[in-house]
């Protein structure tokens, strides 16, 4: 039974052309990105046209796909041009747009026909009869909504051929994706038009309230009290990859078009990693720990299996404490490596300094860790320390690494 | 000919709304529909159907949940009931359940309510395309983007003139969540009557309680449009929701009322300023002593929401 299972894509986000390239070469086999309109994320880097065609023909050149998320809920006048805005996508070879608003998805289907389309978390689709409704628009996959349990993933994937897209790793919207629009309310930020000033995470105060104004907070005042909140943590699926790809689901999906270059080339190259892994052996397949400690350098918040197989309870919402920045900090990538003399030249990313203990990470879930001893700058100056950003520094390495590896450490715990 | 849908709590409730005029009455079950001011039995649905009937005046019932497996299971006996309840229509925001209604061929009309999903004239003719007879537009539409979106409509869209408006809708239990994070034992039901505060504004007032559907939050005021009436009309939006959540009892039918009143005035060509003032001020009086009420976005300038 096992021997038929199919290889899900995993698909990670690209904030920038950068991170588009890092993706990849971490081992995505897609990666979304966001293009200068009708997108949900409007301070995440989005790309102009000129910047797609160059990260179309990178990914081309490895195999990989480019979709770009096209998920606002528009209101009117917001969709204008848009057929024109998709009729280039597609010219210029985006495989395909993730889109929930039915007018963005008539308009697609009617001006940009060839261009495939996948529907949205937003669109919050939780039952086969929702994705064959969608199916017979022509659409031909269903990003799942992250409310979706492991055992309706199984039935789902019984009753229909739509290819199933689930997220796996990253931060969650608290409600049924596009179903709030509290920051709409509290901020006049439209929440499904790339505004989102994520009210559920902040603190409430809640009551009852018999006469307008007369509140009954039920902490009583009592400031020690933690008050309301509606802040999820984030997802992690690492340890569930077998059940995903039993079930069918075509592609992994990665949130974060926000994140970091070390977040996005981390997570990929785990998930990476132990999904060629169980592909390669299911029945000797276990998941490493080191995939799971992997991931925790990069955590911003606690990780949870989010709906899979429970309803979340408390311990998967974050009261009180503060939000957990990484431990581990990226400070350089490889640009070069010269095997004769065991050097590589980088460019620094986040102040370092002789004597630090640092780690070497690249594609293929390639690992090792030294002590800084010499470093120059491209002068060919001895220096102890590495203040500037984006500087070239020569070091001794003591495995051979590759252009695109990158560099971290761990945080002084005096740092913040 | 303006049309005005009034939810009923009870089957004593229906009864008064249809005495005092109101066209369409407003009903469901939880576990299909959402935000629902009562569960109806199958007997009370049947009786309520018959009452307006008899009365030439039509139901609406509420299939809109977001529809999780399980729940899809049930949808084509429901379906089957309401059509040989003869149903007039229903309100859908989950497509798989316009699919069913579709290859089933069950007789009945919808509605297409997808909450905050509506937002363009776009969106509302992709819907009639569909075969939806009409669509509730979001609250968040101002009435500057209802004025552009007025020629265009191919269907018409239903807008609240009156009552709550939910902004959050999770599956997670988030109030029974917290009460454990603080350890302690209470309830979460539209009853216990629950309201949250923002940090920075500490005189808001959110409702917020929890239900089969999830965890729901709704706006800081109910929605009055009283005295805006008239713009509706101009534009032809005709389909009016009176939405009685939080609005229970007597109250609710007074309130009920003096959209009946205005919606003669219109017909019978009186609607002035003084009389929308005098039916506002009937609104305020019966409305709940701990809610308030403004025009939520209505008046807003579309360009100050980023």
């Amino acid at each position: 039974m096992l021997k038929n299972l199919k290889k899900p894509e995993i698909l990670a986000p690209a904030g920038t052309l950068e991170k588009l390239k890092v993706a990849i070469r971490y081992g995505a086999d897609a990666v979304y990105i966001g293009g200068d309109a009708y997108g949900l994320r409007s301070r995440a880097g989005n790309f102009s046209f000129t910047e797609m065609e160059e990260g179309i023909r990178f990914a081309k050149d490895h195999h990989a796909k480019v979709y770009v998320a096209a998920n606002m809920v528009t209101h009117e006048g917001n969709a204008n041009g848009a057929g024109l805005f998709f009729r280039k996508l597609r010219d210029i070879g985006i495989s395909a747009v993730i889109i929930s608003d039915p007018a963005l998805i008539d308009i697609c289907i009617n001006e940009a026909p060839g261009l495939p389309i996948h529907l949205s978390t937003q669109a919050s689709a939780t039952n086969y009869e929702t994705l064959e409704f969608w199916r017979k628009e022509g659409l031909e996959r269903v990003v799942l909504a992250r409310e979706v349990s492991m055992e309706e993933i199984k039935e789902i994937r019984k009753h229909t051929r739509m290819e199933l897209e689930v997220f796996i790793h990253g931060a969650m919207c608290i409600s049924y994706s596009g179903r709030c629009t509290l920051s709409n309310h509290m901020s006049l930020r439209d929440a499904n038009r790339g505004g989102c000033s994520q009210s559920c995470r902040w603190k409430y105060d809640l009551f009852d309230m018999p006469l307008l104004k007369k509140h009954h907070s039920l902490l009583g005042g009592n400031k020690d009290k933690e008050a309301f909140s509606m802040s999820a943590v984030d997802m992690s699926m690492i340890e569930s990859i077998p059940d995903l790809i039993k079930n069918g689901v075509d592609s992994l999906k990665i949130e974060g078009r926000m994140k970091s270059i070390h977040y996005v080339s981390t997570v990929a190259n785990v998930y990476r990693e132990a999904v060629d892994s169980y592909i390669e052996n299911p029945t000797s397949y276990v998941c490493k720990q080191e995939w799971i400690d992997e991931l925790w350098k990069i955590a911003q918040r606690e990780l949870s299996t989010g709906f899979y197989y429970h309803i979340p309870t408390e311990k998967e919402q974050l009261y009180g404490e503060r939000r957990k920045n990484p431990v581990f900090k990226f400070i350089g990538e490889v640009l070069s490596y010269d095997s004769a003399t065991k050097m590589a030249t980088i460019r620094q990313r986040n102040h370092f300094r002789i004597m630090d203990e640092i780690e070497f990470y690249g594609p293929g879930f390639t690992h090792f860790h030294q002590t800084v001893t010499t470093m120059w700058n491209e002068d060919m100056e001895l220096i102890d320390c590495a203040p500037n950003p984006m500087m070239i520094v020569i070091m001794p390495v003591l495995q051979p690494v590759k252009p695109g590896d990158m560099l971290r450490k761990k945080k002084d715990t005096s740092e913040k | 000919m303006v049309n005005l849908t009034a939810t009923a709590e009870s089957v004593d409730q229906a009864r008064r709304l249809l005495e005092i005029g109101i066209d369409t009455l407003y009903i469901g079950e939880d576990t299909f529909g959402l935000r629902l001011p009562a569960s109806f039995s199958r007997e009370n649905q049947k009786e309520i159907v018959k009452m307006a009937h008899n009365q030439n005046k039509k139901v609406t019932v509420a299939v809109n949940a977001i529809m999780h497996q399980e729940t899809m299971g049930k949808i084509p006996e429901y379906l089957s009931f309401l059509a040989d309840l003869n149903v007039d229509q229903v309100t859908i925001g989950d497509p798989g359940v316009i699919f069913i209604l579709q290859r089933n061929k069950y007789p009945i009309d919808y509605i297409y309510d997808g909450e905050t999903l509506v937002t363009s004239a776009r969106q509302v003719n992709f819907w009639a395309k569909k075969g939806a007879v009409g669509s509730v537009i979001a609250r968040e539409v101002p009435f500057l983007e209802l004025n552009a979106m007025a020629p265009q409509l191919k269907i018409y869209g239903e807008v609240l003139v009156y009552g709550a408006t939910c902004i959050h809708q999770s599956k997670r239990p988030l109030v029974q969540n917290y009460f454990s994070y603080i350890d302690v034992k209470e309830a979460a039901t539209r009853d216990r009557g629950l309201f949250l505060s923002e940090p920075q504004k500490k005189s808001t007032h959110y409702s917020i309680y929890e239900d089969l559907n999830g965890t729901h939050i709704f706006a800081d005021n109910d929605i009055n449009l009283m005295l805006e009436l008239d713009k509706l009309i101009e534009l032809g939006y005709d389909h009016w929701k009176l939405d009685g959540i939080f609005t229970r009892g007597d109250e609710f039918v007074k309130i009920a009322q003096q959209f009946v009143k205005a919606k003669m005035a219109f017909h019978e060509n009186y609607w002035n300023r003084d009389l929308s003032i005098h039916l506002e001020e009937q609104v305020k009086k019966n409305h709940p002593k701990n809610r308030g009420l403004d025009m939520g976005f209505f008046l807003m300038d579309p360009n100050n929401i980023k």
